[in-house]
C-alpha cells in the first residue's frame, strides 16, 4: 500500500512538473506575437524620434536667426534710417510670405485636361493638398496665385472658381519647392497621379526655374481681434 | 528479473513521462535562448521612448526660448517704430501681417462645427467615417464662404496646411488629430452658417452617408482660434523682386 501511495504521488509530482512545462510553452507562442507589436512600436517610435529631433533643429535655427537679427536692430537703434530700413525688410518678407510677390524657384508644373470625363473641382483641391504635403512652398492654377483663404469651388461642369476668378480646363499647375521631392510625391504607385489618370489627363514637367506670380487680391481680417490672456495683458 | 505487470506498466509511464519532461527541458532552454530577443526589444523601447521624451522637452524648452526672442524683437521694433513716421507706419503693416499670417490667437464670432464617425451607413455606398478628405473640403467650404480664420482640433490653418490620412489617424500641419473633428471659424456668423448648412453642399452630402455633423452658429465673440505653432520658411521659393 505504502509503494502504492509513493507511487501516485511521485506520478503526480511529475504530472504537475509537466503541465507548468507545457504551460510555459504556450506563453512562447504568445511572445511571438508580442515580439510583432514591439516591433512596431520601436518603429513608431523611431519615427517619433526622428520627428521631436527634426523639429527642434528647424526651431534652432530660427533662434539663431533671430538673435541675429536682435542684434542688427540693437545695433541700428541709433541710427533712425538704417532702423527703418530694417524694419521695411521685415514688411517685405511677411508680403512675401502671403504671396504678395512674384516669387520664382524649381518645381514642378502639371496639366490636367478632360478626358472622358471633366476636370472636377475636388481633383484641384487634392492636387493642391498632395503639393502642400510634399512642402511646395507657392502654387498657382491657371496663373491665379493660391494664398491662405483661397478656395475652389464649382459653377457647372466646365468652369471652376478660384477666389471668384472663372477658369476652365486645361489647368496648369505650378508648384515651387523640392523637385524631386515634388515629383516623387506624385508619381508614387498609389498616388495622386495614378489614382486621377483613369479618368483625366496628367502631364507634368519637372523645372530649374519656375515663376509664379504674385497674389491680385487682398487678405484681410474682418472679423478677428488678436487674443490675448489677461494674465499677459496685466504684465 | 522479473517484473509483474503493475511495475511494468508504472515503467512504461514514468518512461514515457520522462521524454515529455526532456522535451519540455529542451523548449524552456530554447525558449530561454530567445528571450534575450524579447527583453532586448523592450530595452531598445524603453530607451527610444526616453529618447523621444528628452527630445520632446528640448524642443519644449527650445520654443519657449524662441518666445522669448520673438518679444525681445517686438520691443526693439516698438523703439524704431517710436522714432519716426514711416518706421511707425511700417510697424503697424507687420503687426497686421503677423496676425494673418497666424502668429497670434485671435478671437471672434462665427461657427464650430464637428464632426464624428457614423456607426452605420445610411444607404448602400454611404460612408459614415470622417476622412482627410472631407476635412479638406469642409475647410475649402468654409474660405469660400468668408471665414477669416479656421482651426481644426486647435491647428490652425494656414498657407502650407495639408491634410493627410495615415491609418485611421489624420494629420494636420503634420500633427495627428482624431475623431471627433471639432473645426471652428470666425467670420460673419449668419454667412458661414448659412453656406456650410446649404442642402447639397458638403456637410449635408457628409451627412447623408452617415457621418454625425453638427453646427453651431456663435454670435458672441467667444470662438478662440491658436496660433500657427510652426515656423515660416521659403528654402525654394525666392522673392523676384
Amino acid at each position: 500500500m505504502n509503494k502504492n501511495i509513493t507511487m501516485t504521488i511521485s506520478i503526480g509530482c511529475v504530472s504537475l512538473i509537466l503541465t507548468m512545462l507545457m504551460f510555459t510553452q504556450f506563453k512562447t507562442v504568445d511572445e511571438t506575437d508580442i515580439m510583432a507589436i514591439e516591433t512596431m512600436r520601436e518603429t513608431e517610435l523611431r519615427s517619433e524620434l526622428a520627428n521631436w529631433k527634426e523639429k527642434y533643429d528647424a526651431i534652432d535655427k530660427e533662434i539663431q536667426e533671430r538673435d541675429l537679427r536682435i542684434s542688427e536692430y540693437k545695433n541700428e537703434l541709433n541710427n533712425d534710417a538704417n532702423s527703418t530700413k530694417l524694419l521695411s525688410n521685415e514688411v517685405k518678407e511677411a508680403e512675401t510670405y502671403l504671396g504678395y510677390y512674384d516669387v520664382h524657384g524649381e518645381g514642378i508644373v502639371i496639366t490636367l485636361s478632360d478626358l472622358d470625363s471633366p476636370v472636377d473641382y475636388q481633383q484641384l483641391l487634392e492636387l493642391v493638398n498632395e503639393l502642400k504635403n510634399a512642402g511646395a512652398e507657392a502654387i498657382s492654377i491657371n496663373g491665379q496665385r493660391i494664398v491662405s483663404n483661397s478656395y475652389i469651388s464649382l459653377i457647372n461642369s466646365s468652369i471652376i472658381l478660384i477666389d471668384d476668378v472663372k477658369t476652365a480646363s486645361p489647368y496648369e499647375i505650378k508648384a515651387i519647392g523640392d523637385k524631386k521631392y515634388l515629383e516623387s510625391a506624385l508619381t508614387i504607385k498609389g498616388g495622386y497621379i495614378d489614382r486621377e489618370k483613369v479618368s483625366i489627363k496628367i502631364d507634368y514637367r519637372v523645372e530649374d526655374n519656375i515663376v509664379i506670380p504674385k497674389y491680385d487680391g487682398e487678405i484681410s481680417l474682418k472679423y478677428s481681434k488678436e487674443y490675448k490672456e489677461k494674465e499677459e495683458e496685466a504684465n | 528479473m522479473k517484473l509483474d505487470n503493475n511495475k511494468l506498466k508504472i515503467v512504461i509511464i514514468l518512461g514515457v513521462m520522462c521524454c515529455f519532461l526532456t522535451a519540455g527541458i529542451i523548449t524552456q532552454i530554447k525558449t530561454v535562448q530567445n528571450s534575450p530577443t524579447t527583453v532586448g526589444k523592450t530595452q531598445t523601447e524603453n530607451e527610444l521612448r526616453d529618447s523621444v521624451l528628452r527630445w520632446k522637452e528640448k524642443y519644449e524648452n527650445a520654443y519657449e526660448k524662441l518666445e522669448k526672442k520673438e518679444k525681445e524683437l517686438e520691443r526693439l521694433r516698438e523703439q524704431v517704430a517710436n522714432s519716426n513716421e514711416s518706421a511707425k507706419g511700417l510697424s503697424g503693416k507687420l503687426d497686421k501681417y503677423n496676425l494673418m499670417l497666424g502668429k497670434s490667437d485671435l478671437v471672434g464670432k462665427g461657427i464650430v462645427i464637428t464632426l464624428k464617425d457614423g456607426e452605420v451607413r445610411s444607404f448602400v455606398g454611404g460612408d459614415p467615417l470622417v476622412h482627410a478628405q472631407d476635412v479638406m473640403n469642409v475647410v475649402n467650404a468654409l474660405k469660400n464662404a468668408g471665414a477669416d480664420a479656421i482651426s481644426v482640433n486647435n491647428q490652425r490653418v494656414v498657407d502650407s496646411t495639408a491634410f493627410n490620412c495615415i491609418g485611421n489617424v489624420i494629420t494636420v500641419n503634420g500633427e495627428k488629430i482624431g475623431v471627433p473633428f471639432v473645426i471652428k471659424a470666425i467670420g460673419l456668423p449668419s454667412q458661414l452658417y448659412g453656406s456650410l448648412t446649404m442642402k447639397g453642399h458638403y456637410l449635408s452630402m457628409l451627412e447623408a452617408g452617415g457621418v454625425k455633423v453638427n453646427v453651431e452658429q456663435v454670435d458672441k465673440e467667444t470662438i478662440i482660434i491658436p496660433k500657427y505653432e510652426g515656423i515660416y520658411k521659403l528654402e525654394y521659393a525666392q522673392n523676384a523682386e
